[in-house]
């Protein structure tokens, strides 16, 4: 009899264990199928047009390529990576070296993790509200603002969590030294978690970089390449948005094309951040607030 | 019931002292009196958690960097009592350096870890630099080991060599007191060793109270031993008396190995 | 004896000048001014939303517009029932797929994988988290919806939709374009989210706890199941708020198989996988620039507030959740 129980705790832990094997299975499937189809896709567009012309109106020969929108993304994510970076990694700063044990600084760290998954496209439409409408125009710099507002947790989070990280005792070496505040700030404990801050800002830029919804009522869509900010804007994001959802073939084959680029730069982005810091992962900083939410952070 | 010694002109002072981690807790050190000669090792000795190192880091207000402490009482230094609030905390580290239990070199080349604490009094003039920087880690001993290799980074050294290095950083500032926190625990037996006869050369220089776990350290090093127990101080006198003919029962008990 | 080797040289510093003071303040002032915006944007988003959606909120109230079916822009009357119902509803299908999976590939990294093997698959599933979200519903409109729609629906529709009591679940055209699609979709794009997280939970759990459950003849499952998930309890619950939260505020991945249906029907075909409905996100993607007249637009500002409400109070809850559990152990 006790044989037979424990044979059959054995076999209910092997099936278990066979389960989890294919379900593993089942995300390198995915990923494979869809690394598969963007570049069985998209790879019939990529040619030097695709870089440097703009589109052909639907109907007229040839196809052109999608210049404005690698110029736009290039324009809007850099702008929103010069906004929300500094202001995030102050705010880490913040929260890692002058607020520890307040209340404020309790509540700014608990609202930045619950804000660090709201909703993109509500982002969106308030910067609509204060930066589209005003101007009656959508514009590029609204856009960047968008995403800005959506990297700025994310950065902060990542900032205040490395500067934890850094033991007690190299800040006090420094304060032992007679050295203001900042100074231990810039010179030691950021410089300690420098690689890990950096990691966490790549990730932010790199989540920033492939969501569209914020920027649809911001930044919105445009045929030609601008350089004005003040006017719409195309990304990659929203052109594959709309022509993935046009009524043209070609249409279609240019935003599997757009995909291919777009994934490619993001994974690029990643495998740097993996290279900078052993184990660092695009997951990290939900890591860190997916642990936070556990718990309320008293600093 | 505690015993200490006067000691004639001390650098510092400690009267009456009262501290707290947290003010509505027992306090963590209770009525310490206790002077700190100059030019001489002062060795901190007593059981684990019986505040030791919370005394020691009263002596540069480094828990001033966390929330909810109290002090009550004076640590004179120099005439001035240093717990009064006017105190420039910065120039008060800069005249008091300290070395912790854990080798902490900054994440940057051997000479910016040196020149870390000068930089921070305003010396940029490069030959100053250099030349300061050069004696404070002849006067650590470690010259012969790095001389040639101050661009490397300072993580590149080994524990004992790092230990070495803070101690330059702390003395290339000139200070008038140095604090050891058990600053051997995390070391070899033979950079131990370095360690101890570097103490004896800094005394010349500035005085040092040093933390220990390890009695017989005290002993080989300190000029005075304070011993303490349970947030207050039981015994303070010359090495020799504490070890050969202490006044209290508990500092018997405790050299002795009867502890407990 | 160690010589002392020019020790003159350490002579007194006399320069106590320390520049440093105002760049102290200033230093101060600047991160505090950052960290302050972070409540400063929020409460502004809110503030802004609440403006904008007030005329709507002044003619449907809040009980009428969450409970009312009908999204009629001719005669500008709102009803939020059906998008708030779809977020909620797609949600729910996701995780249900995802975090089985995700359970089964943290289990599989943790504990399964061959050494060579795991830095592998480690890799290829942060990679499917990085993928932007508009890849994902891009393929899923050109390759997952017509997969579904010929192979993997019509299995459904004649074998479960005719299954007693269940059956409702199975019931519409089946064209891809559906509930489930998105659902798949959507538990796609969080599972490398979820595995990921539960996996850094379950590395939290130290080896000797573990070996302590073999040393008892515990088969891997147990020790798994009995010892390192309530060990890190905690870090799941967190991983699947997170999942969730994301689920619900995601635009792009689901637009494009979504449908955007605003008539459904019934509310039995609103709970049919192979019916489509909307969400919230779909709803305001879709019909925001479109939106004819001021209470169309300001009901489109309602129902993103609402959205941010649920979102922001699921985050919010979960947190306070825990927090009192956590103060319920200490005392």
């Amino acid at each position: 009899m006790e044989n037979v129980r424990i044979k059959s705790r054995v076999l209910k832990s092997n099936v278990i264990m066979i389960l989890s094997t294919l379900a593993a299975l089942y995300g390198i499937v995915f990923l494979g199928w869809i690394l598969v189809s963007i570049i069985y896709h998209g790879y019939e567009y990529l040619n030097l047009d695709f870089f440097t012309k703009d589109p052909v109106p639907p109907g007229m020969p040839g196809v052109g390529g999608l210049r404005m929108a690698f110029i736009g993304q290039f324009i809007i994510t850099t702008i929103a990576a010069f906004i929300g970076t500094p202001i995030g990694i102050m705010a880490g700063i913040f929260l890692a070296e002058y607020g520890r044990g307040t209340w404020w600084a309790m509540f700014i760290r608990n609202l930045a993790d619950i804000v660090i998954s709201m909703p993109a496209i509500v982002i969106g439409a308030a910067v609509y509200v204060v930066l589209v409408a005003p101007l009656q125009s959508f514009n590029g710099l609204s856009g960047s603002v968008a995403l800005s507002i959506l990297s700025l947790p994310y950065i902060t989070v990542a900032t205040d969590e490395m500067l934890k990280l850094v033991p007690k005792e190299m800040r006090e070496a420094a304060y032992a030294l007679g050295a203001y505040k900042h100074y231990v700030i810039k010179k030691v404990t950021m410089r300690v978690a420098k690689t890990g801050i950096l990691t966490g800002v790549i990730l932010g830029l790199a989540r920033m970089a492939g969501e569209a919804a914020p920027l649809l009522f911001t930044s919105f869509n445009n045929d030609h390449t601008t350089f004005n900010l003040l006017k719409p804007m195309a990304t990659l994001t929203i052109t594959i948005f709309i022509y993935a959802t046009g009524p043209y073939h070609e249409w279609h084959e240019q935003a599997w094309a757009a995909g291919f680029v777009l994934t490619l730069g993001v994974l690029v982005a990643v495998i740097i951040a993996k290279y900078l810091v052993h184990g660092g992962s695009f997951t990290a900083p939900f890591m860190y607030v997916a642990r936070r939410i556990t718990k309320i952070n008293k600093g | 019931m505690s015993s200490v010694i006067a000691i004639e002109s001390p650098k510092i002072d400690i009267r009456n002292l009262n501290f707290y981690y947290n003010k509505s807790l027992e306090p963590a050190l209770e009525n310490i009196n206790m002077p700190i000669p100059d030019k001489r090792v002062t060795a901190l000795i007593g059981p684990s958690g019986c505040g030791k190192t919370t005394l020691l880091r009263c002596l540069n207000r480094m828990h001033d960097l966390y929330p909810g402490i109290k002090y009550e009482g004076e640590i004179i230094f120099d005439n001035t009592n240093i717990l009064s609030k006017s105190t420039d905390l910065i120039v008060l580290r800069s005249r008091i350096g300290m070395v912790f239990q854990k080798p902490t070199p900054f994440p940057m080349s051997i000479f910016e870890n040196v020149a870390f604490g000068l930089r921070l009094m305003g010396i940029n003039n490069k030959t100053e630099l250099k030349d300061r920087v050069e004696a404070a880690i002849k006067m650590a001993a470690l010259w012969d080991e790095v001389g040639n290799r101050l661009n490397e980074n300072a993580f590149s050294l080994s524990g004992g060599q790092q230990q070495r290095l803070v101690i330059a950083r702390a003395i290339a500032v000139n200070p008038e007191v140095l604090l050891f926190d058990e600053p051997t625990s995390a070391l070899d037996p033979i950079s131990t060793a370095k360690i101890e006869e570097l103490i004896i050369e800094l005394k010349k220089r500035m005085a040092i109270v040093i933390v220990t776990h390890n009695m017989q350290q005290a002993a080989r090093i300190g000029d005075y031993t304070a011993f303490m127990y349970l947030g207050k101080l039981i015994e303070f006198d010359k090495t020799e008396t504490i070890f050969t003919n202490p006044k209290e029962k508990l500092t018997e008990d405790y050299i002795t190995g009867r502890f407990g | 004896m160690i010589e002392l080797k020019d020790s003159g040289a350490i002579s007194p510093v006399s320069s106590m000048k320390r520049n440093g003071k105002v760049g102290n303040t200033l230093f101060k002032i600047a991160a505090f001014t950052a960290a302050a915006l972070i409540p400063l944007v929020v409460i502004t988003i809110f503030v802004v939303l609440f403006i904008e959606a007030y005329p709507a909120i002044k003619v449907f109230g809040v009980w009428h517009f969450i409970t009312s079916k009908s999204w009629d822009a001719v005669n500008n009357h709102f009803g939020a029932f059906t998008p708030l119902f779809g977020s909620i509803y797609v949600t729910i299908w996701a995780f249900i797929f995802a975090a089985p999976i995700s359970i089964g590939v943290a289990i599989f990294i943790t504990e399964l994988a061959p050494h060579w093997l795991k830095p592998i698959v480690t890799t290829a599933i942060e990679l499917l988290a990085a993928i932007p979200t508009v890849i994902y519903g891009m393929w899923g409109l050109f390759v997952l919806a017509p997969f579904m729609q010929n192979h993997v629906e019509p299995w459904i529709l004649n074998h479960l939709a005719t299954l007693p009591i269940i059956g409702f679940l199975f019931n519409g055209p089946g064209i891809g374009i559906d509930t489930f699609t998105t659902a798949v979709i959507l538990s796609i794009m969080i599972t490398p989210f979820m595995s990921s997280l539960i996996k850094d939970a379950f590395s939290l759990v130290p080896e000797v706890v573990k070996e302590s459950a073999y040393g008892l003849g515990a088969t891997r499952w147990e020790a798994i199941r009995k010892v390192v998930m309530p060990y890190v309890s905690s870090g799941i619950f967190g991983a699947g708020i997170f999942a969730i939260g994301r689920a619900l505020g995601e635009t792009m991945a689901v637009s494009f198989v979504n449908g955007n249906n605003h008539n459904p029907g019934s509310f039995l075909d609103m709970l049919s996988l192979l019916n489509s409905v909307t969400t919230i996100t779909v709803t305001l993607a879709d019909e925001f620039t479109e939106a004819e007249s001021h209470l169309y637009l300001s009901a489109l500002f309602y129902i993103a507030l609402i959205l941010l409400v649920i979102s922001f109070s699921t985050l919010a809850v979960a947190k306070f959740i825990v927090w009192r559990l956590e103060r319920r152990w200490k005392t």
